[in-house]
Parts: structure tokens; sequence; C-alpha cells
């Protein structure tokens, strides 16, 4: 069965994006991810001009992460005061990320930048979480626990000596204040440019550098990118007149369900069986943009908008 | 005196009546397909509600048996901006910046007895711009820094529009009969494409002759939404606040609201 959607000015059978919202949906209460970096290029192949799909990606996420945050809640696994103060860096870089990117346009080498950016942070974040995960599923088989302990020495001295510290009782760490501010707003500034939600940076940095359990990670990625979503949605569909509701409603349709699918799942896995899952398709994404960048594409124009 | 006039004046009605009647003999004789042609698209308000996937479109009408046709869709010509990729570094597929194509429809579609280049000169398909290679002549692109690269952006943009569904060319689709009066009716049955946008759209259709445009004929088509589609799409450009505040309330609610059928059903412990 077909919908016409409204604002994408294109009609689309109504399996494609349940299918799709499911999928997206499941990896997001799974990993806590959004998934935009899954599904906006999903929906690009399927029809929907870039700049729509992007935007209705964002409302859609808004639900699924709705759903994940709850679902993840529910069992204790959100730090909220963390979350808080990653949001109040996310926020702050998501202005200068912003103005960063129109400098990048104004040079004429935005593109270039972006495409870079992404396959970098891809690549160096899906390398490292699967060397990691794999290394901490041999030591635990051989019951060897002090090397963890050493990692954290050299950075922890560092940043235990910063000012402002507090403790974050749900996950069982104590940080000064700057740490996941600053943090916040370095995913912010990514996050704008590459024009993503910046779960798949956030995610890894709350596990390696804010030392925070992978579970409480998962709950507290989407409690974040849950508000992150809220204000691009609005944005997108005050400025640009992007949002197709109607797509949103069908993707979130599957999502939701998803999300909850994923966080139920995402209980009966280990840490390092998720995060060695979530390398794993972080690097899929970075071999298929890969082989796009290099491979000749079938169309050389297309629409001014989304990447 | 007065015998003579009256013959003079009768001699001179006589070559008034002749030379109208030879003027109007002429004026049948030499152009048998004046006001013969006639064009008549069928599904000519083509509405766009939920359930919407595209429709098609029927163009019939009266034609001398003596010509060719060539049957023109288009949407009004505007202006189209595109992202455009290149090679950086020798190596790298990437936008590299945007190309602006000038006098171009949104929709442009051909249909025609035969080749177009079979029937029609180069001149008369420039001159009604039938045709890509006449299309290609037309548009303006720019920046382009010579004919050679105008040619390949133009070739592009068809690829493009074809990719979309909104650009074809094709020959021998048209098909003939004789109606209930002994003319000759010419029929086309076309698919509409759902992402044609909506608008107005004009079909003409010209009776070809010795390589050139004889005579035409137009009718008009109009793609609208109606319902909930027109209004949700009027909303979303009208009050866009408005129209992101339901979108986030809606997301939300969803969210809860399948959190709650998953805690009632135990999906989430």
């Amino acid at each position: 069965m077909y919908l016409y959607l409204p604002v994408a000015l294109t009609s689309i059978n109504i399996l494609i994006p349940v299918g799709l919202g499911l999928a997206v949906g499941l990896l997001s209460g799974l990993f806590g991810v959004g998934g935009g970096f899954l599904l906006t290029p999903l929906l690009i192949m399927f029809g929907i001009p870039s700049t729509v799909a992007a935007a209705t990606d964002s409302n859609q996420i808004v639900a699924a992460s709705t759903s994940g945050t709850y679902a993840h809640w529910k069992v204790g696994n959100v730090d909220f005061k963390m979350g808080l103060y990653l949001l109040v860096g996310g926020f702050v870089g998501g202005i200068l990320g912003v103005q960063l990117i129109k400098l990048l346009h104004a040079m004429g080498n935005a593109d270039f930048v972006i495409k870079i950016t992404y396959i970098l942070m891809l690549g160096i974040v899906g390398v490292y979480m699967f060397i990691e995960s794999l290394q901490s599923m041999r030591k635990k088989k051989n019951n060897v626990e002090e090397a963890k302990e050493e990692k954290e020495s050299a950075v922890g001295r560092f940043l235990k000596s910063l000012p402002l510290q507090t403790h974050f009782e749900k996950s069982g760490i104590t940080h000064s204040v700057f740490v996941p501010i600053v943090l916040g707003a370095f995913v912010g500034i990514l996050a704008a440019i590459m024009g993503v939600g910046g779960g798949f940076l956030m995610v890894p940095i709350m596990v390696y550098m804010l030392r925070m359990p992978m579970h409480v990670v998962v709950g507290t990625s989407l409690f974040q990118i849950l508000f992150t979503c809220i204000e691009v949605t609005f944005l997108q569909a005050y400025t640009n007149h992007s949002v197709d509701f109607i797509l949103a409603v069908l993707l979130l349709l599957g999502s939701t369900v998803g999300a909850q699918i994923g966080a139920s799942f995402g209980k009966k896995l280990k840490a390092e069986q998720l995060k060695i899952l979530l390398a794993t398709i972080v690097l899929a994404v970075t071999v298929k943009i890969v082989f796009e960048i290099t491979l000749t594409p079938s169309l050389l124009l297309s629409q001014v908008g989304g990447h | 005196m007065n015998i003579k006039f009256n013959i003079q004046n009768s001699i001179f009605k006589i070559a008034i009546f002749l030379i109208f009647e030879f003027l109007i003999l002429n004026f049948e004789f030499a152009a048998p397909a004046a006001a013969m042609l006639t064009a008549k698209a069928n599904h000519d308000h083509i509405t766009i509600d939920f359930f919407y996937h595209g429709s098609t479109v029927s163009v019939r009408g009266i034609s001398d048996p003596g010509t060719d046709l060539v049957i023109k869709i288009t949407s009004p010509e505007g202006h189209q901006l595109l992202k455009k990729k290149g090679k950086v570094g020798g190596m790298l597929w990437m936008n590299v910046g945007q190309l602006k194509f000038e006098n171009t429809p949104n929709f442009y579609e051909i249909f025609s007895t035969k080749k177009i280049e079979d029937i029609l000169s180069t001149e008369e398909m420039d001159k009604n711009v039938i045709g890509f290679p006449a299309l290609a002549k037309h548009v303006e692109i720019t920046p382009v820094a010579n004919e050679e690269e105008k040619a390949k952006w133009f070739d592009e943009f068809v690829k493009f529009k074809e990719d979309s569904k909104v650009y074809t060319s094709s020959s021998g689709n048209i098909t003939f009969s004789k109606n209930a009066e002994g003319k000759q009716e010419y029929y086309i049955l076309t698919e509409w494409p759902y992402q044609a946008q909506p608008g107005d759209y004009l079909v003409t259709v010209y009776a070809v002759k010795d390589h050139k445009v004889v005579e035409q004929a137009t009718s008009n088509v109009n793609v609208a939404q109606i319902g909930m589609v027109k209004s949700l799409a009027g909303m979303a450009k009208d009050t866009p606040a408005v129209y992101g505040f339901l979108s986030i309330g809606v997301a939300l609610s969803a969210g809860f609201g399948v959190s709650m059928v998953f805690r009632k059903g135990g999906g989430s412990h």
C-alpha cells in the first residue's frame, strides 16, 4: 500500500518506512544511537529528497529515543545528571558547529571537510571500539583486570585535577562538571558539521573517556539524543519547512517498537558484545562511505540540501 | 456610354468575385489541416490525496491523416539549482559546487508518431523547443566554462530528470482510428508519475508535415493536492511553528504510548 507524503512530494510503499524504522529503532534501543547516519541515506535511496530525509529523521528519532529512554529509565539505566551536562555542552557545540559550517560553505570546501570528518570519525571510533572490545573479551576470559586500572590512572590524574568535581551516582563515577560539558561541546561541533545527531560519537566518549558503564551509557545517550532531536526537528520545521509529518509517523510506527525490542534485547547482551556489534555497524557505514566517494556515481547532479 | 459603363461595372464585379473565389479556394486547398487539429487531455484535473501513487493521462483529438504528430507535455519554465559532483584530488567524488539551470521546465515529456529527428527540421525543433537537443539550446546553465561543458552538464541534467521520471522522450506510441464522422482520431495514454509536482501543465499537440509544424492545438492538465495532504503541506509552509510543535508532540506521544503498551505487556522487564 502506498501513501503520498505531502512535504516530500512523493509516494512511498508504507512497508519501507515502517520496516526501516523498526530496524533503526532496534539499533537505537540496543546501542543508544539515533541511527541518523544509517536512516537518512536509506531514505534518500528510496526517493525522499535529502533535506526532507534528514529533517524527518530527527522527528522520528524524538519518538524512538522517547521510547528507548523510557525503557532504559524503567530499569534504572539513565544518568539524568550526566545527560544534562552533556546537553549543555552539546547545545554550545551545536551553535559553534553551525557557525563553522557556514564558514566552510563560504570557503567552498564544506563537502570535502564533511566527508573526510565523517570517514575519520567513524573509522577511528569503529576501529578503536572493535579492538578494545575484542581485547576486553579476551582479558575477561583470562581473568586479567589490571590493564583497565593502568589506563584510567593516566587520563584520570588529569581529570581529577580539574575544579568543580561532582559525583554521578547512577554511573558511579566522579568528574569535574567541565569534562561532560567540553566533551558534549566536542560532539555538538562534529554533529553540526556532519549533520547527524552524534549518538555514535557520544556513546564511545561516554564509555572510554567518561568511563561510564555500557548499559547506563545507552540510556543516557538516548536521553541526550531526545532533546537534541526535539531542537533539530523544530528548527528544521520552522526554518526549512522540511519535516514530513506523514513520513515521520510511518517511521516512528516501526522505530518506537524497535527501540523497545532493542532495549529489552540489549539487557541480554554483555557490554563487550554490545560494543563490538556497534563497532561493526560503524565500520560497515565507514566502508560504505569510502566506496561512495571513490566509485563513479551514476548521477552527477543532486538536489540542493543534505549531503 | 451608359451601356459601356454597365458592361464595365459587370466585368469589375465578376473580377472581384473571381479574385475572392480564388483566394478562398486557394486557402482551403493550400492548408487543408488548418482548424482540423484538436487536443483534449481527458484526465485534466489530477487530485493528490493520501493514496495517490501517480495517475494516467490520455490525450486525444482529430488530426489530418497527412500529418505526423508530436505531443509535448510541460510544466512552466523556471530555474533549478542543483549540486554537482566532481573529482577532488583526482580520486574522491565530492559535491564541488552548484549549477543553475535557467529556462527549464520541471516536467518535460515528448511523444511522437515517428522519431522527431526524422519528421522535423532542426530549425522547427529549436523554434518550438521540441526534443532534448532543442531544449539544450534553450536552457542556460551557469557557471560553465564553454559549450562542451554546457553539453556535458545538460546531459547529466536530463539523466537526473529521467531518473526522477519527470523527463521522457519516446516515439511510436500514438494510435489512430476513424471516428463516427469518418475523421482521423489520434489517442495516447501516458503514465503520469507521482513525482510530478502539483501545478499546471500544458499539453501541446503539433501537426507536422514536410519537416515543419503546420498546426498546433493545446490542452491543460492541473495537478492539485486535496484534503489532509493539502492541509498538512499548507500548514508546513504557512504555520511552521505550529507544524513543528505538532510533529514533536506526536513523536513524544507515540514514544510514550508504545512504552506504555510494552510496559503493560511486560516487554521492558
